[in-house]
């Protein structure tokens, strides 16, 4: 990577460019260096390493906000130069300025200086995996694992520059028994976090498990949604519906609801910034991040809001602008979404249990309908696994279910940007046989 | 110095373009540039792969540098890679009927702003429109001499509309994704129908979840032939177990009027001129008359399993090439669509589509229709809405026993292993017995 002092060079030359034909100039820089390699069936095929380096520049001329990107330092002035054009068919908007520097004196712990980017390391945690694995009779059908290392900065032309590291983890299996399939993985920004051994073992006990499953009677059923099955679901139909430009745009079924209680009492959802893998005191645009509380005990508080959706609509930033990349635009996300309320023992009586589900990302973003196919589906009573479920589809309106909500298990899991526990609904509807 | 065994190296390089509008505003339209290469080195067992950005700077020296450094990845491999021999060799790009790069990033705007207006009808409270354009050449050059480039520039729209009546709300969307130039000229037409949709969906009933016949339009049944068929047959999932058809070539696994076909030549969105290991693009059957002939392959996959043909290779920049589909079909049988949904008589017709799923490994998939119609006495009935289909690939296969002679190819992305690749879907109508239905209503 970089020196520091390169990147605030280059920043400071791109703003001052910029500034001599926009209002205001943003840069924001990702560089980073990861290594990985992939199992083909239970043998190591491929491994390699990647370097990336990204720029992304914004430009603000009398409202109007242009972007672009690249790939190449050398290439900066005909990505400022398009940045500039792109300002030029943009609608003009109500713009109140980028973001100062602010005094973030919170340190954020998203920064592993044990990891090492190194393929040794990476063959370490495959191994891992193999060994959890042999506890089923299963066969590894593939599998990865990587380490990456990365530095984003961002500046502005009201004098911000901040810059953040970050390290990652990431581990998966995929194993099979006969037709039965099991997956399983981890991602952490910590190495001492992930257990290859147990992702291993876990991916294994799925495919295991699922052999020989019966089938199901249509019917109406109660169901244990792991963090997973709740995760995907809510990543399709609950996160854009509290996103503030699809509220204001008149596309969220949130958006006359504020303040209303429109799910479960037993049921909050909140964005901590503070505190997960997402973690960072400032988001995409430079704005100090803060606690979210969307929904509080079933009701409704809060939407996200970025600079652009919330200057247009007569709203502040909540902090709440990610991007994909340097090459993304900002839009409106989270950093680290929780799923939270009372917790019991939700397996105790006899419920059918779903790993994960195939096809939730058809689910009706607008409407919230869905009807997906269970993946690793089993009954689940007193707190263990009972007989496997060959196959079904549960139907249902993800709106519905979170307001009607039976129970929160113990323990929590991050998928992603999530954290949250298995979910347990009653009396939804599964076509089977 | 070590030397590979074998090493390739894609280099990608170009301009994307976008263009977004949301309820008549321009949120933002504008490019940028991307220019990366993956270098792919055989050792003496697996493959060593490092990515690089800003390759067209790079020297000659710098790059046996990386092929070395490639090496020492390759080095921690254990699996040994045999690649089939496979004739090399390059399509030209069907010439476009207008040119996008020709046309001023401000005339889109103004094109794509009167789709998007079309939309804007009494009842419909959202309108948005998206424009996307992605020119670029590839190049590739592999140890053994084959050196071939070309420049390709695909681009698209999508057009989405929300109705909304008593408090519920409903959407609709129309796209179009091409390789044969700008496509946005006189699209108003689509606009308004994903308004239409959206207000009609309003009335309709959530579809009753079951078993029962169903119709697949078009477009469904691409899907179908893409989801169910298509994954299964890569030969990457065969030859890592993962495929519910393995060892199951000139076995007849589905009706004798099925045939299902993966043509990169065909001048459609998956068109490519030649595959991503440099190896030329052939027309294959998966399934012919109902009995699995090929497998689709790379060169490496090739020679593990066998059966089928090398040249279905794909790569996005950035990324090493996987054995992906490319404009992949169900032939047409013999049957009028009226005929089929005589033959259905009492059941569901399927339009659209918002997506599907597979695991190919447990032979399961999953896919959503946009919209339906009942059927009953052999009649389309009232519409229904949020209907999805899931079902077991092999029995499935064996329960489609009508095709219409009206296919039709739509155009989308696919994706796998991270990647996502431009991809057709196509089918005429066909009839599937005993299908499982998911839907809410009772």
């Amino acid at each position: 990577m970089s020196e520091a002092g390169e990147i605030a060079e280059l920043s400071e030359t791109i703003i001052s460019a910029g500034l001599r034909v926009a209002d205001e100039v943003e840069v924001y820089l990702a560089e980073g260096s990861s290594v990985s390699a992939e199992l083909k069936r239970d043998i190591i095929g491929e491994a390699g390493a990647s370097d990336a380096w990204a720029l992304g520049i914004r430009t603000i001329k009398d409202g109007k906000i242009g972007i672009s990107s690249t790939s190449n330092p050398r290439k900066w002035r005909q990505c400022l130069d398009a940045a500039v054009a792109s300002t030029i068919l943009a609608t003009p908007q109500e713009w109140n300025g980028l973001p100062g520097p602010a005094d973030l004196k919170r340190k954020m712990d998203v920064f592993d200086s044990e990891i090492e980017i190194d393929i040794s390391v990476v063959c370490e945690l495959i191994s891992g995996m193999l060994e959890g694995a042999k506890e089923h009779t299963v066969d590894v059908a593939g599998g990865s694992a990587g380490l990456s290392t990365g530095r984003v900065t961002l500046a502005n032309s009201s004098s911000l520059l901040y810059t953040r590291e970050k390290t990652g983890v990431g581990i998966s299996l995929e194993t099979i028994s006969g037709t039965s399939t099991g997956y399983e993985f981890d991602n952490s920004c910590f190495i001492k976090d992930v257990d290859p051994e147990e992702v291993g073992r876990q991916a294994a006990f799925l495919a295991a498990h699922s052999v020989g499953g019966t089938d199901i009677q249509s019917g109406a059923y109660d169901v244990i949604l792991s963090p997973l099955s709740v995760s995907q679901l809510i990543g399709a139909v609950l996160l854009p519906a509290l996103n503030g430009r699809n509220v204001k745009a008149g596309r969220s079924f949130f958006a006359d609801k504020l303040g209303e209680k429109c799910m479960d009492e037993k049921f909050s959802l909140y964005d901590d910034p503070f505190s997960g893998p997402g973690s960072t005191t400032w988001d995409a645009e430079g704005v100090p991040t803060k606690r979210l509380d969307f929904v509080k005990n079933g009701v409704l508080e809060c939407f996200s809001y970025d600079l652009k959706t919330a200057c247009r609509y007569g709203e502040k930033s909540t902090g709440s602008a990610v991007r994909g990349g340097a090459g993304g635009s900002p839009s409106i996300g989270v950093h680290n979404l929780y799923i939270d309320g009372p917790r019991s023992d939700i397996a105790d009586e006899r419920a059918l249990y779903t790993h994960s589900l195939i096809g939730a990302h058809t689910a009706n973003a607008i409407t919230g309908d869905f009807s997906v196919e269970l993946s690793n589906a089993s009954w689940m009573e007193g707190g263990s696994y009972g007989e496997p479920i060959r196959s079904g589809m549960l139907s249902g309106n993800v709106f519905e279910m979170v307001d009607n909500i039976g129970g929160m298990s113990h323990e929590s899991r991050t998928i992603g940007s999530i954290i949250l526990p298995s979910v347990r609904f009653n009396n939804l509807q599964i076509i089977g046989k | 110095m070590e030397e590979p065994k074998y090493y390739d190296i894609r280099h990608v390089a170009g301009i994307s373009t976008h263009i977004d509008i949301d309820n008549s505003v321009v949120e933002s339209a504008g490019s940028s540039f991307f220019d990366t290469a993956v270098i792919r080195v055989l050792g003496q067992k697996g493959w060593g792969v490092l990515t690089v950005d800003n390759f067209g700077e790079k020297s000659r020296a710098e790059t046996d540098g990386f092929i070395q450094e490639a090496l020492k990845f390759a080095a921690v491999t254990e699996e040994p890679v045999e690649l089939a021999d496979a004739p090399g060799g390059i399509l030209p790009v069907p010439v476009m009927k207008e040119d996008p790069g020709d046309v001023s990033l401000g005339e889109k705007c103004e094109l794509l702003l009167s789709i998007e207006a079309a939309a804007r009808k009494p009842g419909i409270m959202n309108t948005r429109a998206r424009y996307s354009e992605s020119s670029g050449t590839v190049c590739f050059t592999d140890s053994g001499g084959n050196e071939y480039s070309y420049e390709m520039v695909r681009s698209g729209y999508s057009v989405v509309a929300v109705a909304r009546k008593n408090g519920t709300m409903q959407m609709g969307r129309e796209s179009e994704h091409t390789i044969s130039g700008l496509n946005l000229r006189h699209k108003e037409v689509k606009g308004s129908l994903a308004a239409e949709r959206a207000i009609k969906l309003l009335d309709a009933l959530p579809a009753k979840g079951g078993r029962m016949n169903a119709v697949l339009d078009q477009e469904l049944a691409g899907v179908f032939a893409h989801e169910a068929i298509g994954h299964a047959s890569e030969g990457d999932l065969v030859k890592e177990g993962v495929s519910v058809i393995k060892d199951k070539i000139g076995e007849k696994i589905g009706d004798g009027c099925l045939t299902v076909v993966d043509d990169p030549t065909m001048p459609e969105f998956g068109f490519m001129p030649v595959d991503a290991e440099g190896v030329a693009v052939h027309r294959t059957e998966i399934i012919r008359s109902g009995v699995l002939v090929n497998y689709l392959h790379n060169r490496q996959t090739l020679a593990a399993v066998g059966n089928g043909v090398a040249g279905h290779a794909r790569a996005v920049s950035g990324d090493v090439p996987l054995v992906r589909m490319s404009n992949t079909f169900i032939e047409n049988g013999d049957s009028t669509m009226d005929e089929i949904i005589e033959c259905c008589r009492d059941g569901i017709l399927l339009k659209g589509s918002r997506g599907g799923q597979v695991d190919p490994g447990r032979g399961v998939f999953q896919f959503n229709a946009e919209y339906g119609y009942i059927i009953k006495n052999g009649e389309l009935k009232e519409m229904v809405r949020d209907v999805s289909l899931s079902g077991d690939i092999l029995s499935t296969l064996h329960n489609i026993v009508m095709c219409a002679d009206d296919r039709k190819m739509t155009p989308g992305y696919c994706g796998k292993g991270g990647q996502s690749v431009p991809v057709t879907d196509g089918a005429p109508h066909v009839l599937l017995k005993d299908a499982v239905i998911g839907g809410q209503g009772v």
